[in-house]
């Protein structure tokens, strides 16, 4: 499957980074055509600006900046969203590049006399999340897992209605042994090649 | 009470500006000590940094000054006021990265003698949040409403086990009439008056 790799963590020498290169491992393994876009390595900006919210809802152009994003985002069938856990959710760079790539003309759009959005990229078939928390499941639990639910709910709507979502995920990493790490790597190169 | 106001939204004259001066109003008029953070208007980095992210666990994590401003105000904070537009289920990015830099070690939670997570803000008697919505109030029960669970759960988590929580939603605002929204400032003045 063409495969987007959306991969989020401001640090090369991270776990994260590591966990990356197990996916891109098993995506290639698996003969998938991959992308991949490395936010901080790019130097996304992920502030949504006064000048798109004023224009977001009436005029569906993509600035320059946000266009090659945008072309990624509409090529791939598999969208696979790498980072930590961070205050429950998504590092604010990555919420930055849902919030200002996920734009009206690109992922959604709005039909004079239409009483909701549509969504644009029924070309995902398949969202994968792969993170690490550092707090347990059952604390995930209790927060109610908002950066689970924005991947699997919020932005899925917009994606193909038979989009299927998967989510690898280490809890607790921050107390983890060097063995639940590697074995981790193992697993996301063994259900990336899929 | 000292409250600190957290409003985040890019264009100064929106209603989210409006609701934020409603409660900050509201909070001075009750006699409350309060600190307006304007997210925006600070030009606050929302990404964590390469350097951010080296600090973070170390002596010093604070490294940009407009973070060292927030965590003094947050220090001492017996309220918090988020006031936001919700993008995508949860909060704007940059309200996103001002929980991650802020919230540091040491000042939102601490960790024990066996690495556990404990609660921080302890000094925090409140949370409000003041959220607008594009949707109905049923499309974003079925998106998990995100944006509330971050604050009211995970942030809430870290403050002691007696903080109230007061969340004052919008729900869809694009179709919403002037006179819907002049009654929702009220309401943000009358109830954030009240606490």
């Amino acid at each position: 499957m063409r495969t987007l790799v959306v991969y989020c963590h401001p640090n090369p020498d991270s776990f994260v980074a590591a966990v990356r290169d197990a996916a891109l491992m098993g995506l290639r393994a698996g003969g998938h055509e991959v992308r991949v876009t490395d936010l901080h390595a790019r130097g996304f900006d992920p502030v949504f600006t006064a000048e798109e919210e004023a224009h977001h809802l009436s005029d569906s152009t993509v600035s320059a900046e946000i266009a090659p994003y945008a072309a990624d985002l509409q090529w791939c069938e598999s969208l696979v969203l790498i980072y930590p856990t961070w205050w429950a959710g998504q590092p604010a760079m990555l919420k930055g590049w849902i919030d200002r790539v996920w734009v009206n003309g690109v992922a959604w759009e709005f039909p004079q006399g239409a009483s909701r959005l549509r969504g644009r990229l029924r070309n995902i078939r398949r969202i994968t999340v792969v993170t690490t928390h550092g707090s347990s499941k059952f604390v995930n639990a209790l927060e109610g897992e908002p950066g689970k639910r924005i991947a699997t709910r919020a932005i899925r709507v917009l994606c193909s209605r038979t989009c299927r979502t998967r989510w690898i995920a280490l809890y607790t990493v921050d107390r983890s042994t060097l063995a639940q790490r590697q074995a981790f790597l193992q697993r996301v190169t063994r259900r990336m090649r899929r | 009470m000292r409250a600190v106001v957290v409003v985040v939204h890019p264009i100064d004259t929106s209603f989210t500006h409006s609701c934020a001066a409603a409660a900050t109003n509201a909070l001075r008029s009750s006699g409350h000590d309060v600190t307006v953070l304007d997210l925006y208007a600070m030009g606050f980095q929302p990404a964590m940094t390469e350097s951010e992210r080296h600090a973070y666990h170390g002596e010093q994590p604070v490294v940009d000054p407009l973070v060292a401003e927030s965590v003094e105000a947050v220090r001492s904070a017996e309220m918090l006021v988020f006031v936001y537009p919700t993008w995508w289920s949860s909060v704007p990015a940059m309200l996103k990265g001002w929980l991650e830099k802020v919230m540091l070690p040491d000042v939102a939670f601490v960790f024990d003698a066996a690495g556990k997570v404990r609660p921080g803000l302890t000094h925090v008697r409140t949370i409000v949040g003041i959220a607008s919505y594009g949707s109905p109030r049923t499309y974003i029960r079925l998106m998990n409403d995100n944006g509330r669970r971050t604050l009211m759960r995970a942030l809430r988590l870290n403050t002691g086990w007696r903080t109230t929580c007061r969340w004052l939603p919008f729900y869809s605002i694009d179709g919403s009439t002037p006179e819907q929204r002049a009654a929702f400032i009220a309401r943000v003045e009358r109830e954030v008056g009240s606490l």
